[in-house]
């Protein structure tokens, strides 16, 4: 009864704000305060937290990194103009997303991977990772591990463990292998029982100090041999609130944790801390896992979202086939995300909102 | 309640022409119809076995559709499933037999899929729509009809994923020698992302004006004439 | 409504065409299969007898004998006894199969007459990885396994082979590979006796070279 009453000056006041502007916006909740929280915002503060990762990359891949990372950005500001253009949208490539994920498609390669991986790969995460789904925002999987993802099952051999070394190269670091692989190699050696405890420990020899690994004087891909350029990098973005914490605090605690249950029952050549340092896990942490859109919106189901990565990783590092894992462990949490936000939805202060009766 | 009601049905229905041509485009059993996804997902890596499931398909709806029409006054409606059934599976059964015998490569590489012929949708929904209710003819121009645009649907999938998969079609090299093969498109994600991306292809393509125009000038035409 | 017993005609007024038609079909497929049984078994004997030439060098299809030998696990199975043009004996080819990564795989593998090497190896059916795992049955990988030791297990290494019972993987199928080699090892253990005593107890047939096996 009372709808009924309240429509008729409802109609009057909306009559009334067509003819002259209020001159005191009135809105309903939630009052947002932060105005200069746009997307370009936020993007722009996740070039600055990659830009140590960026440099990195230079000093170690030299020209390799360069002509990689700028081919995906260049490749990915391409796509997104064209994917706009045929949606009949006005073009969003100002709003620094694209960039974004051409350069984390860029970091998360490795220095030797052909230009039409690079090209391939940045199409089909701007077109299958995020324009098919609506643009930004509507994307479920994070649009750069979708590209990753193509091209990886695509071009096993171009990006396998195998792709990584070279002999003939001036850099010094791609002449062995990544950790995870020597990792992963000496592992499966020893449950074969084609090598014994102490050719296994002769072999780690090369990756057994943390220092390089943290450092990232290691091979591995562009991005991630360097675990102090990520942190420092992806605790910019956190305390800029441009990357939620919960999500690398979640990821890091359930990796040390399984990874140190890993090598307590002898399943991987690495220790907890090893695994935390070595791969794309602090990279993956920081600044993969922690795209708005895919992952989940309140804290706590961050927090889970960040867990579930983790462990992930850690299973599909010591069980896959493959050396590292992040890549799949955040596209199939980013699956989880809906499910994650329905049950995680906060309680309003003063409790949930007063149900009629039922007869 | 007459179990023998079937018999008095007056046949009216699409003509023949109009059922063909529809099977075709307007109604394409992929693109329009989404039935038969299970081989449409799952033998369209390379034009051999899509272009053979196709022919094995079209035999048994073809076949079935004869059969069905020229039983469809002695079908009692609520055996009329099993009958449906009874007759697709035996040619289902002849199909995978004549593979084997004939084409003993393809039939080894399509393995379960041509006794799964058996529970394609496609060839149950014509007969229920089509074959039990109208006319040898109209039954048989039906059959053609789908099946040409089943066949139409699985040659083009193919046709994308083993030239980006493997740089052939037909087993010729179409590509550069240097074609970099899109593994993935060989795998059966490579399936789902073609069959979403050639839907929205149809699906822009249907919603053009001339496009749309012109198929309605054809309609009309044809109302016309009957 | 649905009614409870059948209407006019009872269960025969009801179902006689199902009936008829399940006859008639049942007919129909009798027939066919009558007709094209043959045809179908001997496509898959002539994948086997055409690749035998390449398994066993030397040896003669026309000449082959198909022999049951009881394996060390007590079950018998079928042997290919393969002989040169004059009737002399080369070699065995021997049926195996085992799981791979994705599906059974079948392969044919060809032994010396004294089961000492591994003459070849061919791979009848698999449902591996396409691009991948598949490339088992790649000529170049089949290779491989010629004129490895049949006496001891052969290993699967993702390096170049040091020794000479060593074969390389396939890169990306690593489980696919080691599936082949798992499959010809086990069927080895289980035949490379049996087969041994065979050859050894048939030696004196090589004089005889027409003599029939069967």
């Amino acid at each position: 009864m009372a709808e009924g009453k309240a429509e008729k000056p409802d109609a009057a006041a909306t009559a009334e704000s067509k003819q002259e502007a209020p001159a005191v916006r009135v809105a309903p909740s939630p009052h947002i305060s932060k105005t200069a929280l746009t997307t370009r915002w936020m993007m722009s503060d996740v070039l600055v937290g990659l830009a140590p990762v960026v440099a990195m990359a230079v000093v170690l891949f030299r020209w390799y990194a360069v002509v990689q990372i700028g081919l995906c950005v260049l490749t990915c500001l391409v796509a997104e103009t064209l994917f706009c253009w045929m949606r009949r949208r006005p073009t969003s490539i100002d709003d620094g997303s694209a960039v974004v994920t051409g350069a984390i498609l860029g970091l998360s390669l490795p220095w030797s991977a052909p230009w039409h991986i690079a090209v391939i790969g940045s199409v089909v995460a701007i077109g299958l990772g995020k324009a098919v789904f609506g643009g930004l925002g509507y994307n479920i999987f994070n649009p750069a591990m979708v590209g990753r993802a193509f091209v990886m099952l695509s071009f096993a051999r171009e990006l396998g463990a195998s792709a990584y070394v070279t002999d003939r190269s001036q850099l010094d670091v791609v002449t062995q292998a990544t950790p995870l692989t020597i990792a992963k190699k000496v592992a499966a050696d020893l449950a074969a029982g084609a090598i014994t405890v102490g050719d296994a420990q002769v072999q780690m020899e090369s990756t057994r100090q943390l220092w390089p690994l943290f450092l990232g004087n290691v091979n591995g891909s562009l991005g991630e041999t360097s675990a102090l350029a990520v942190l420092i990098g992806g605790l910019y973005l956190c305390l800029r609130r441009s990357a939620s914490w919960e999500i690398p605090a979640g990821v890091i605690l359930s990796g040390l944790v399984l990874a140190g249950a890993a090598d307590r029952l002898g399943l991987t050549a690495f220790t907890a801390l090893h695994h935390v340092v070595s791969g794309s896990l602090l990279f993956g942490a920081f600044f993969i896992a922690t795209d708005p859109v895919t992952s989940p919106l309140t804290a706590r189901g961050k927090f889970l979202f960040g867990l579930g990565v983790g462990v992930l990783l850690v299973l599909l590092r010591v069980f896959s086939g493959y050396p590292e894992g992040v890549m799949f462990a955040v596209l199939l949490m980013n699956a989880t995300t809906p499910l994650l936000n329905r049950w995680t939805i906060p309680r309003p202060v003063g409790g949930p909102a007063p149900q009629p009766e039922k007869a | 309640m007459s179990t023998e009601g079937t018999t008095n049905v007056p046949e009216e229905g699409p003509t023949a022409l109009e059922r063909f041509i529809n099977g075709v485009l307007p109604e394409n059993p992929i693109y329009r119809q989404l039935l038969g996804m299970c081989p449409t997902l799952a033998v369209t890596n390379a034009m051999k076995p899509a272009v053979t499931m196709a022919a094995a398909t079209a035999f048994v709806l073809i076949c079935s559709n004869i059969m069905v029409s020229l039983l469809r006054r002695l079908l009692k409606p609520h055996l009329r499933i099993l009958v449906f059934t009874l007759t697709i599976a035996t040619f289902v059964t002849i199909a995978d037999r004549f593979l084997a015998a004939y084409v003993y490569e393809m039939s080894k590489q399509l393995g379960p899929y041509v006794p799964l012929i058996i529970v394609n949708c496609l060839i149950i929904s014509r007969a229920e729509i089509c074959a039990s209710k109208q006319g040898l003819g109209v039954a048989i121009s039906d059959g053609v009809g789908m099946s040409l645009g089943f066949g139409l649907g699985l040659a083009t999938i193919a046709t994308v994923r083993e030239v980006l998969g493997s740089g052939t079609w037909f087993g010729l090299h179409v590509m550069p020698a240097s074609w970099p093969n899109w593994g993935i498109m060989a795998l059966p994600p490579g399936a789902f992302i073609t069959l979403g991306l050639l839907l929205a292809v149809a699906e822009w393509a249907t919603e053009k004006r001339a496009s749309t125009a012109l198929w309605r000038t054809v309609r009309m035409l044809w109302s016309w004439r009957h | 409504m649905t009614q409870p017993t059948p209407g006019k005609g009872g269960y025969i007024g009801q179902a006689w065409l199902v009936i008829l038609l399940a006859l008639l079909y049942g007919g129909g497929l009798a027939g066919v299969e009558n007709a094209l049984s043959g045809k179908i078994k001997a496509n898959k004997r002539a994948e086997t007898y055409s690749v035998i030439p390449d398994l066993v060098p030397g040896s003669d299809p026309d000449k082959t004998d198909e022999i049951m030998v009881r394996g060390e696990n007590a079950k018998e199975g079928l042997v290919y006894r393969t002989r040169r043009t004059d009737g002399s004996h080369v070699g065995w080819v021997l049926p195996a199969a085992g799981q791979g990564f994705a599906d059974r795989i079948e392969l044919l593998i060809g032994l010396d007459s004294g089961v000492t090497t591994v003459r070849g190896m061919y791979v009848l059916n698999q449902r591996e990885t396409p691009g991948l795992g598949d490339y088992i049955t790649r000529a170049d990988f089949q290779d491989l396994f010629r004129d490895k030791p049949a006496d001891r297990p052969l290993a699967v290494v993702k390096t170049d082979p040091a020794a000479d019972n060593e074969i390389r993987a396939l890169s990306g199928a690593t489980i696919s590979s080691e599936s082949v080699a798992a499959i010809v090892n086990r069927a080895l253990a289980n035949f490379r006796e049996p087969l041994r005593a065979l050859a050894v107890e048939r030696s004196p047939g090589n004089a005889r070279p027409d003599e029939a096996v069967e």
